[in-house]
């Protein structure tokens, strides 16, 4: 039921960036925007997955450099239809991208947010479940001829739980595949 | 510098990092668990630890006595559970059998060598002398790993209806408070082994080197256990479980209780009992050989100790 409802919300989605797309046409929109789903791996630990926008514009550094905001949560991972801690990460990001005018962009980026976790009881609660996040990743994208964008990265959380700080279930290392779809250009 | 010199210097160094974790800690076999002359006394004697080997032939009022298996964690012995056993014998009406983990208590080599199968092999060797001389009221105790160690074998339904009363887990570890721990397999063999800090009254109860290949066995059944409760499975019909976790465990992440509390259901599906422990230390029972104790972690010990027996004597 819960991978039905997910699955209609990435159709719904994908019809109105395709709409978006169209209509925004010579509106002398400043940039490119893109948008799209996020898939996460933590090393030895939960599948997190979510959205993902990624915006960059010729007049800020020759569009060398990202601005994003992302979304990935255990709720649409490891946690669904599982015993899996629910988990929810915010991020905001800035990344630099090489030979930005390439189909194939390495990048480095900066990643700061919030994380929470729901233990669900209240036995629980004496437990760190809210953090800071402040993580680096570095990765490949490529721009295909349609207006999709493909990314991986490999990413570090330099404030990841650790027993006696912080919650448990934030874990240090982490891979990440983005699809784009180009929003606004 | 050619892209070929280049290469040949990568290789060269990449040999002399290889050849560097190659190389054997350095035991003093005079004071450490590691070396060839120290070893657990529980194998030299074995009736002083085992009920099963102790009583042999026990009465009709023995085989009801509560008989708990007491595990120690990983890298440590049967040192671990001494002070249990101290506060059973105290009263009387209670027989510990305290397990020596496989591969555990010997010289480094043996241990490096163990698995964690070869671990958990001794459990359910006395599990099963205790059942086949009689005992009908056995439960388990264990600390750290051996949580995991006894999950799995619930799990795969080695113990069955009624065959174990209680399980008490102290400081079960399911996540790991050194996240580290999740890339041994990249740095382990750069590694080879990781030295510890222990005091001076610990060494001789636990391995001073700890080799990356069991830290590799470690991660390997914690991510097992972790993976089964992901998925949920219940105890068997008359096995009841608490778990004891300290707060700030700086070795078991104390969110473990969470994933056992979320995963691990009784028999009928209700959800098992879980008490979370004002403590930084990991295995809350244990202080024996350690420095600066204090009245409160005394508290919590004897506090988790009268809450065992009087549950095991409901």
């Amino acid at each position: 039921m819960k991978k039905k409802i997910v699955l209609s919300i990435l159709c719904i989605f994908s019809v109105l960036c395709l709409n978006a797309q169209h209509s925004s046409k010579n509106n002398g929109w400043p940039g490119e925007l893109k948008g799209g789903i996020r898939i996460q791996k933590t090393q030895k630990l939960y599948w997190e997955n979510g959205f993902s926008f990624d915006f960059t514009s010729p007049k800020i550094a020759d569009s060398r450099i990202h601005f994003g905001l992302s979304y990935v949560t255990s709720r649409l991972g490891s946690a669904m239809g599982s015993n899996a801690i629910k988990q929810d990460n915010y991020l905001i990001s800035s990344g630099y991208y090489f030979h930005h005018q390439k189909q194939f962009q390495p990048f480095a980026r900066i990643n700061l947010g919030y994380f929470h976790a729901d233990y669900e009881e209240d036995i629980f609660d004496v437990l760190p479940h809210k953090a800071f996040l402040f993580s680096i990743d570095a990765g490949l994208s490529y721009e295909f001829e349609i207006p999709l964008t493909a990314s991986i990265s490999a990413g570090y959380n330099l404030n990841s739980g650790s027993g006696p700080s912080g919650p448990g279930t934030l874990y240090p290392f982490y891979y990440q595949m983005s699809i784009f779809y180009t929003l606004f250009k | 510098m050619t892209t070929k010199n280049r290469f040949y210097g990568l290789i060269v160094i990449l040999l002399l990092v290889l050849s560097a974790c190659s190389k054997s800690p350095d035991i003093d076999n005079a004071t450490m668990l590691d070396g060839d002359q120290i070893f657990d006394p529980s194998l030299y004697n074995l009736e002083l630890y085992l009920v099963s080997v102790a009583i042999t032939d026990p009465g009709e009022i023995q085989k009801n006595t509560p008989v708990i298996i007491a595990v120690h964690g990983y890298s440590a012995t049967t040192f671990e559970w001494d002070e249990f056993r101290t506060y059973c014998d105290a009263k009387s009406d209670v027989l510990v059998s305290q397990v020596l983990l496989g591969g555990h208590g010997r010289t480094y080599e043996e241990f490096k060598n163990s698995t964690w199968e070869d671990w958990q092999e001794p459990i359910m060797a006395e599990y099963n002398a205790l059942r086949a001389r009689g005992y009908t009221n056995i439960s388990f105790a264990g600390s750290s790993a051996a949580c995991p160690l006894v999950m799995d074998l619930i799990k795969k339904g080695k113990i069955g209806d009624n065959g174990m009363k209680h399980i008490f887990m102290v400081d079960p570890i399911v996540i790991p408070s050194d996240k580290l721990l999740t890339i041994i397999g990249l740095v382990g063999p750069m590694m080879g082994y990781l030295e510890t800090s222990m005091t001076t009254s610990e060494e001789g109860h636990w391995y001073h080197f700890r080799p990356q290949e069991t830290l590799k066995q470690l991660l390997s059944v914690i991510e097992k256990a972790r993976k089964d409760l992901q998925e949920g499975y219940n105890l068997p019909a008359g096995t009841r479980v608490k778990v004891y976790k300290s707060l700030k465990d700086p070795t078991a992440d104390a969110v473990s209780a969470v994933l056992i509390y979320k995963g691990l259901k009784n028999s009928d599906g209700s959800k098992t009992d879980v008490e979370m422990i004002d403590s930084d230390l990991h295995v809350v029972t244990r202080l024996n050989g350690r420095d600066n104790i204090m009245q409160h972690d005394r508290d919590n010990q004897l506090h988790v100790f009268d809450d065992m027996y009087r549950i095991l004597m409901q």
